[in-house]
């Protein structure tokens, strides 16, 4: 019951043919549907009909997260609970939205838009589903088989994730605090993994980026491959988070949002202890291989 | 409100300190309590007090599995609906549980499996401070996969026991093998967003075929076919992967017979997402996806 997971994100981009080629032959997403405006777009592994939707706007931007909630019933449980916390609450009716049925939307104490939706078109996943080869040929790219996570920014890390947790539902596996004892980051989950959503301090609104899975850290050696091959600009990897002990590499598709590659992790249950992780111990909080932070990765958000 | 996960599975062994050398040594569990007959072991990233009973016994198998629920309510409800079916529950607390504590309703499966929901296991922590820890620790010995993953189970009636498991316990289907007489042959059933928790295939009722360790990635499969072969381990199946699931895997026993299983790979399941289908004549595959052939050494031999 409630949130599964993340089902997509939103982003305005100013030129939305380059940024669908980027997502297309660098990311090696599939293009699923497109109209005037949008590009909505899948990775190979993925059932449902997008994960991504890149929209034209005159200036880079970030759209909205959209959750996927387990019944039709968290529609309206959540609806309540977000609106008892005093937030208003959109309803967006089937048919406004390509792709899925009814949604609601509001914005969180971190000035983010949300989505949670229940019903979301099935395009199913590549592979099809009657005897199936384990991979699909003659993807290009990176390929991730899926989205797996997105990082915001707030300017109150620990009111932020105060909502997400106490009215949404979040856990909370791990927490960056400092010399004060608040909390200067924070990562939560709903599903099986070290985070869905994490927050980090910064402007309300901001997205700081959207990450995909990958399948282990010889797909992430690949995809540096790929990334340097098409000239993009790397901001930082490959290399290991100490927190959620994943694998990454941090870059900025050509309009710059930043996305990540990430795999690894661990599994925790819904009783996890929370791991802490003190402002001295930053640097491999972050990045455990360097022990430092980059200025452009604490600065640069979308 | 639901099952979670595999929590533990408690199997029986002939000679309890042959079975403990191989689990400590060569699988790399870490043991947690002993008592006279029985030997608790954890993987190192595991939280909870154990993964692995091994118990003394004339024979070998499986003496029950454990599933960890997310609330102490969740008892109650999967009693009520378990009983709704006409299965018998029995309910345990605290030091009547054994060692580990906890709370769990204990039925058996129309299959004739042990089964129990538990809640409330002791928490051990796993090896790693819960401040600034590293992502591993140093110095663990032999293949130390992170977490138990999976149980795979032999049944007469595969269409039975799956029907239980997804109408009485919420599991939700993710593969089938399809007999051409219609019948499931093989499935493939999750409640944690994974390729598979429980996996059935027919076969004598109340009877393991194996039961699984989750490693980080391929590369970890071929260090752990290193371990087990440097330690004269017999290796049934080599590195190879699943059509099903789509994991990667190696197939080993130990000591006493039990089949185990090193295991990686697969994929995200949603709860709403039909399941995928195997042909009887692409059984092969679906087991073995390299070799492509149906191996009847792997679908008899269980335990």
């Amino acid at each position: 019951m409630g949130i599964l997971r993340l089902s997509h994100v939103d982003i305005t981009v100013t030129d939305l043919d380059l940024a669908a080629a980027y997502y297309t032959e660098v990311m090696g997403m599939l293009e699923v549907e497109r109209d005037e405006t949008s590009v909505y777009l899948k990775c190979w592994d993925e059932v449902d009909h997008h994960s991504l939707r890149i929209s034209y706007a005159p200036r880079v931007g970030f759209g909205l997260m959209s959750f996927k909630v387990l019944r039709e019933d968290d529609l309206s449980d959540l609806e309540n609970a977000v609106g008892r916390y005093g937030l208003p609450v959109e309803r967006v009716s089937k048919g406004a939205s390509i792709g899925q049925g009814e949604s609601i939307r509001f914005e969180t104490p971190s000035g983010q838009i949300m989505e949670l939706v229940h019903d979301v078109d099935k395009i199913g996943r590549a592979t099809g589903s009657l005897n199936p080869a384990p991979f699909v040929e003659g993807l290009r790219g990176i390929a991730p088989p899926r989205m797996d996570h997105i990082l915001v920014t707030a300017e109150e890390v620990g009111e932020a994730t105060k909502f997400y947790t106490d009215v949404l539902g979040f856990r909370v596996t791990e927490q960056l605090l400092d010399g004060d004892g608040h909390q200067a980051a924070t990562w939560m989950e709903r599903s099986h993994s070290p985070h869905d959503l994490a927050i980090v301090g910064g402007p309300n609104g901001g997205l700081h980026h959207f990450a995909f899975w990958l399948d282990d850290w010889d797909h992430v050696r690949r995809s540096a491959d790929i990334l340097a091959y098409n000239g993009i600009q790397v901001d930082v990897g490959p290399t290991r988070h100490g927190i959620t002990r994943g694998n990454t590499i941090y870059f900025f598709d050509p309009l710059g949002t930043r996305n990540e590659v990430f795999t690894g992790g661990y599994r925790p249950d819904p009783d996890f202890p929370t791991i802490t992780w003190t402002e001295d111990n930053i640097g491999r909080a972050v990045f455990y291989y360097e022990g430092e932070l980059n200025d452009r990765f604490m600065k640069v958000h979308t | 409100m639901a099952i979670l996960r595999l929590s533990h599975v408690e199997i029986k062994v002939p000679d309890l300190e042959l079975a403990v050398a191989y689990y400590t040594e060569v699988l790399g569990m870490i043991e947690t309590a002993r008592e006279p007959e029985r030997v608790y072991l954890k993987c190192w990233d595991e939280h909870q007090h154990h993964s692995v009973v091994l118990t003394y016994s004339s024979s070998y198998g499986l003496a029950h599995m454990g599933w960890k629920v997310e609330n102490r309510e969740d008892l109650d409800h999967y009693t009520a609906r378990l009983e709704d079916a006409g299965v018998a529950v029995k309910r345990l607390d605290g030091a009547d549980v054994g060692v580990g504590g906890g709370s769990v309703a204990r039925f058996e499966t129309p299959s004739g499996h042990q089964m129990e929901l538990i809640h409330g296991m002791e928490q051990v922590g796993n090896l790693l401070p819960l401040t600034n820890p590293p992502p591993k620790p140093l110095g663990l010995v032999g293949i130390a996969p992170p977490r138990i993953d999976h149980v795979f189970l032999t049944v007469e009636d595969v269409n039975r026991m799956t029907s239980f498991l997804q109408e009485v316990l919420d599991f939700h289907l993710t593969e089938q093998v399809m007999g051409d007489d219609g019948f499931q042959i093989a499935t493939w059933l999750e409640v944690s967003h994974s390729s598979h928790d429980i996996a059935l295939v027919t076969g004598p009722d109340g009877g393991l075929h194996h039961f699984a360790f989750w490693v980080d990635d391929w590369n970890d499969i071929r260090t752990a076919s290193d371990v087990l072969a440097y330690h004269g381990v017999r290796i049934e199946i080599n590195p190879t992967r699943h059509g099903a699931t789509r994991g990667h895997c190696v197939y080993f026993f130990d000591p006493a017979g039990n089949r185990n299983e090193i295991f990686t790979g697969g994929y995200w399941a949603d709860p709403d997402e039909p399941p995928i289908t195997w042909t009887e004549s692409e059984m092969g595959r679906a087991l073995f996806y390299y070799d492509g052939v149906v191996n009847q050494r792997f679908l008899t031999v269980h335990s």
